[in-house]
């Protein structure tokens, strides 16, 4: 048993902390409120290896593992969530699968760009009518020659706006089920691909999160991720890997939350001292940073699960999102309440957090969702 | 009779502020220890700089020579070793700038002598020195006492003992330079002026200095704003300038510009010594920062505690009501 | 270009609160986050330029207890090639003069063409060791730099002057620049640095090495809390009435 990160995940974790607070955490508010995609930050990203944190060497990344990636996204998240999210989706929602379920060929195109900021990568699975229920999704793809015929809608995808390199999902046999899913890589410029509704969210509001329409949109054979069929498997497992990404997002939301909180409690006076001298202020201190410390356990594990290479970790992953959604979102909530009505202003970060927050309990997966994930992992 | 010997500072043919704030405090020791002051110039044409030392100290000595022209922080070193050799003072003062602690810790090295550096009090206790310095950030003072010896070199911070009238009469004693060529390893070239931008902060009447409690540089605008209302212009602390939020000419403190002005609202500013070198003297400060504990309020005329993002447009409006 | 940079790691207090402990010597340290010394790491960067002009080597150094290997290994991801510890934790009374001294007792068996020190650490802002290091070592220093170019085997260097005035030197080397802050862009280490940097080895000297006595010039009595000078008269109430309080003083000066 050891607690204690490696040298190099020590450093990483000072040296990312120092960045997020110096170059991201000043934006976040800027962008927050204007929505726009923070490519000058994903430059300084790409440049310090952050893009492709798990991506080795031989394709441009930084050859890292998961609880690496994991502390990266909790330090950028902590100084800024919209980022923290572009990153993680970059790094484990796009270049993994490229890395884990490529050629050797889609792995030597793809995942550099991937890394060096030319490009960042987007999701494409969620579809207006099917979200938890992936099997109910409507796209196909047909093949014809040598391409894959796509047509569908995604919506709600992260990054979309700006991305250069989508990892879709469609049907190539409905007969099938899930069974019949395939998954595909694309890019921006392939012709009837076209980005549709900008989503104007609540939290999140600089991750570029749009629609993708594809009308008969050729995908060249070479561009399936995989074999044909693969598609739910290869979602299943990214999800299990992106998941812990999401936990890491959520326990440095909390810990934003949590920092602003006892800042404020400390320079906040009410009847004569300040508030962090009062009980019911004390409680909510400690409990929101046994919340957060317990979360990012059960990330940190549940990441050491996928990097000493246990084949089934969806329930620690779906554990480590599950319980760290929660309390980033009770800890946001607190923090808030601890700043009273301050707290409900813009002026403040907390009322960011506390919007920041509520998506962690909706995507990759929502909490009800994860909890299917643990259930059905315990009773099978 | 036991001696007390202070370096001379002077640039560009101006005898420097901390100059007679040094004498100042030499005297006070030398009073006390029953000791006298020696003043050291080294130059080249300094008579008249010569003759307004004279009150300030018991003995004044001299060396003329052109090496002395300009500032060289090794003919600075080579020559005082000689001379504090030769005068065996217990205590050499030296200012806290960049003039002294170019040779200051240098020199002591040099003689072997116990020394320190950027003292903000010193006193004599049992024949030993026993110095006041500042740690972290100036948030703590420490005292520290100094290993015994027959003599001791100090830098001394400016602004910690205000120059006083001397009321003595010392001579002038023309010394051998003991110096007479430009050293080894270091040449003067030149000095380089700082570049003028299109606001001289150090001739408004209003001076709106902004620290890193402004956060970002996204936030300035409030802080333009701010001092456009007040018919001021914006300053700020080094932070802000070493972050390249604003221009180096708009610096207040010992490395950037000294201001005077009517008003100086120090806006998220510490109050690091440094900077307070540089706006000390305004005739009203008013200093806005959310830690009561910052020492810009023990500099300050009047504090505000409390978020700047709150009170700067509160005061604006304040302000523009009052214009109407 | 050998270059060597001395870095230390620091608690960075410019922003916490500071509190002093139990033996009234020193400060509760386990709340604060420690760094590169912000004057160290414009010298380092100042290094790292001039190495990636010239080529050759930077040796990075620090006086520190075993933490400070953290802090070396992100000079070693930056761009240093090796790293020394001085472990102060088998040495007492640390002042500048003592630093300096052990310092000079590493760097007197590593041929170098310059060193590079930050002009002061903010922990005890002593602005001595790059000085009396050069002195230790007989070679030539600068304090305050703000610029350092080499060509010809001198180097142009400007010190910055109060008032913004630069006074530009021409020195030749080996010497000792003891740099300001602001002067460079310290970069960040890429990952793939800090990975390689992970895994060096960091050459650890103490005692055994290092056996002269070595003096101290003073000894830290204790801290105290500054004594609060006139103290502003703080203006109470909420947002609006202080607001109407200071607008109505600045009135009453006649600014407005």
């Amino acid at each position: 048993m050891n607690f204690d990160l490696t040298n190099d995940q020590k450093m990483l974790q000072e040296e990312v902390r120092k960045f997020a607070q110096t170059e991201l955490a000043p934006l976040a508010p800027e962008i927050d409120k204007s929505g726009e995609f923070p490519w000058p930050n994903i430059k300084k990203m790409a440049q310090m290896g952050l893009l492709g944190v798990i991506v080795p060497e031989q394709y441009g990344g930084s050859g890292f593992d998961f609880v690496s990636l994991a502390i990266a996204v909790e330090e950028i998240s902590r100084a800024c969530a919209s980022t923290g999210v572009i990153v993680a989706v970059n790094n484990s929602l796009t270049a993994y699968p490229i890395l884990q379920f490529g050629s050797e060929d889609q792995k030597k195109r793809y995942l550099p760009p991937l890394c060096n900021g030319e490009k960042v990568g987007a999701f494409g699975l969620t579809e207006p009518n099917a979200g938890s229920d992936v099997a109910a999704m409507e796209s196909t793809a047909r093949l014809e020659g040598d391409c894959y015929v796509l047509n569908g809608t995604k919506r709600f995808i992260t990054n979309a706006g700006e991305a250069g390199t989508f990892v879709v999902f469609a049907y190539t046999n409905k007969e099938l089920k899930h069974k019949g899913i395939s998954a595909f890589i694309v890019e921006r410029d392939t012709p009837g691909f076209s980005l549709g509704k900008h989503e104007d969210l609540m939290g999140i509001r600089a991750t570029a999160n749009c629609e993708l329409i594809f009308e008969d949109v050729k995908i060249p054979k070479e561009n399936l991720l995989g074999k044909e069929g693969d598609g739910f498997k290869i979602c299943m497992n990214t999800l299990d890997v992106s998941r812990i990404d999401i936990g890491a997002q959520a326990v440095g939301i909390a810990q934003a939350a949590l920092d602003e909180a006892i800042k404020y409690s400390k320079e906040r006076k009410a009847f004569g001292k300040p508030i962090c001298n009062f009980g019911m202020i004390q409680s909510m201190i400690a409990e929101m940073a046994s919340e957060i410390q317990a979360a990012r356990l059960l990330v940190h594990y549940a990441g050491f699960c996928k990097d000493k290479g246990m084949q089934r970790f969806s329930k620690e992953s779906a554990m480590s999102k599950y319980y760290a959604s929660n309390i980033a979102v009770d800890v946001a909530r607190k923090a808030v309440q601890i700043h009273g009505g301050y707290g409900y202003s813009r002026d403040y970060a907390v009322e960011r957090l506390y919007r920041d927050a509520k998506i962690l309990e909706l995507y990759e997966g929502t909490s009800e969702v994860q909890k299917i994930v643990i259930a059905r992992e315990l009773t099978r | 009779m036991a001696t007390i010997l202070a370096v001379i500072e002077h640039r560009q043919g101006v005898i420097r502020d901390i100059t007679f704030e040094l004498l100042t405090l030499g005297r006070k020791l030398a009073e006390k220890n029953n000791a006298q002051l020696i003043g050291v110039l080294l130059g080249h044409d300094t008579q008249s700089l010569a003759e307004s030392l004279r009150t300030h100290v018991h003995r004044l000595l001299v060396a003329d020579h052109e090496v002395f022209s300009d500032f060289n922080g090794e003919t600075y070193q080579q020559s005082l070793a000689t001379i504090v050799k030769k005068e065996s003072p217990f205590l050499t003062l030296v200012g806290n700038t960049a003039f002294g602690i170019d040779f200051a810790p240098s020199l002591a090295t040099q003689l072997g002598f116990p020394f320190t550096t950027d003292c903000i009090g010193v006193e004599m206790v049992d024949g030993r020195i026993r110095v006041t310095r500042q740690l972290y950030d100036g948030k703590m003072d420490a005292h520290v006492q100094l290993a015994e010896s027959t003599s001791y070199v100090l830098t001394v911070r400016s602004g910690i003992c205000p120059a006083e009238q001397g009321g003595l009469s010392a001579e002038v004693e023309k010394i051998e330079s003991p110096v007479v060529s430009q050293p080894d390893h270091k040449r003067f070239i030149e000095y380089i002026e700082a570049v003028v931008g299109d606001v001289d902060i150090t001739k408004a009447d209003v001076v709106v200095g902004v620290g890193r409690g402004i956060k970002e540089q996204a936030n300035l605008p409030l802080v333009e704003d701010f001092a456009k209302a007040i018919g001021g212009v914006v300053a700020c602390s080094r932070p802000i300038v070493d972050a390249n939020w604003l221009p180096k000419d708009r610096q207040v403190g010992s490395s950037g510009k000294t201001v005077k002005p009517k008003l100086y609202i120090a806006i998220g500013i510490s109050g690091a010594f440094q900077h307070i070198a540089g706006m000390k003297n305004s005739d009203t400060i008013i200093a806005i920062n959310k830690d009561s504990n910052a020492p810009i309020f023990n500099e300050a005329d009047y504090g505000i505690v409390d978020d700047l993002f709150k009170v700067l447009p509160a005061l604006k409006n304040k302000i523009l009501e009052i214009k109407k | 270009m050998d270059l060597i940079v001395c870095i230390k790691r620091v608690p960075q207090t410019a922003e916490a609160e500071v509190k002093i402990d139990a033996s009234g010597k020193d400060i509760v340290r386990d709340r604060l986050t420690f760094d590169m010394n912000e004057a160290d790491s414009y010298a380092l960067e100042a290094a790292i330029l001039l190495k990636e002009k010239f080529g050759g080597t930077i040796t990075a150094i620090s006086l520190g207890t075993a933490d400070a290997e953290d802090t070396l290994r992100i000079a070693l991801a930056k761009g240093a090639d090796n790293a020394i510890r001085i472990k102060a934790e088998e040495f007492a009374q640390l002042d500048g003069f003592k630093t300096a001294a052990l310092l000079k007792e590493v760097i007197k068996d590593i041929t170098f063409d310059a060193i590079f020190t930050g002009c002061m650490a903010t922990d005890d802002s002593y602005y001595q060791v790059g000085p009396v290091l050069a002195e230790l070592l007989g070679v030539g220093h600068a304090t305050l730099v703000s610029k350092v170019e080499v060509a010809d085997g001198k180097a142009q260097v400007n010190r910055e002057l109060e008032g913004g005035l630069i006074e530009h030197l021409e020195m030749s080397l080996p010497a000792v620049f003891a740099v300001q802050t602001g002067i460079n862009e310290p970069r960040y280490a890429s990952l793939i640095a800090i990975r390689r940097a992970a895994g060096k080895e960091i050459r650890v000297v103490g005692r055994e090495e290092i056996s002269i006595e070595l003096k101290s010039n003073s000894t830290l009595e204790g801290l105290f809390l500054p004594p609060v000078g006139k103290r502003a008269e703080i203006l109470s109430g909420s947002t609006d009435e202080i607001s109407t309080k200071a607008a109505t003083i600045i009135k009453e000066k006649g600014l407005i």
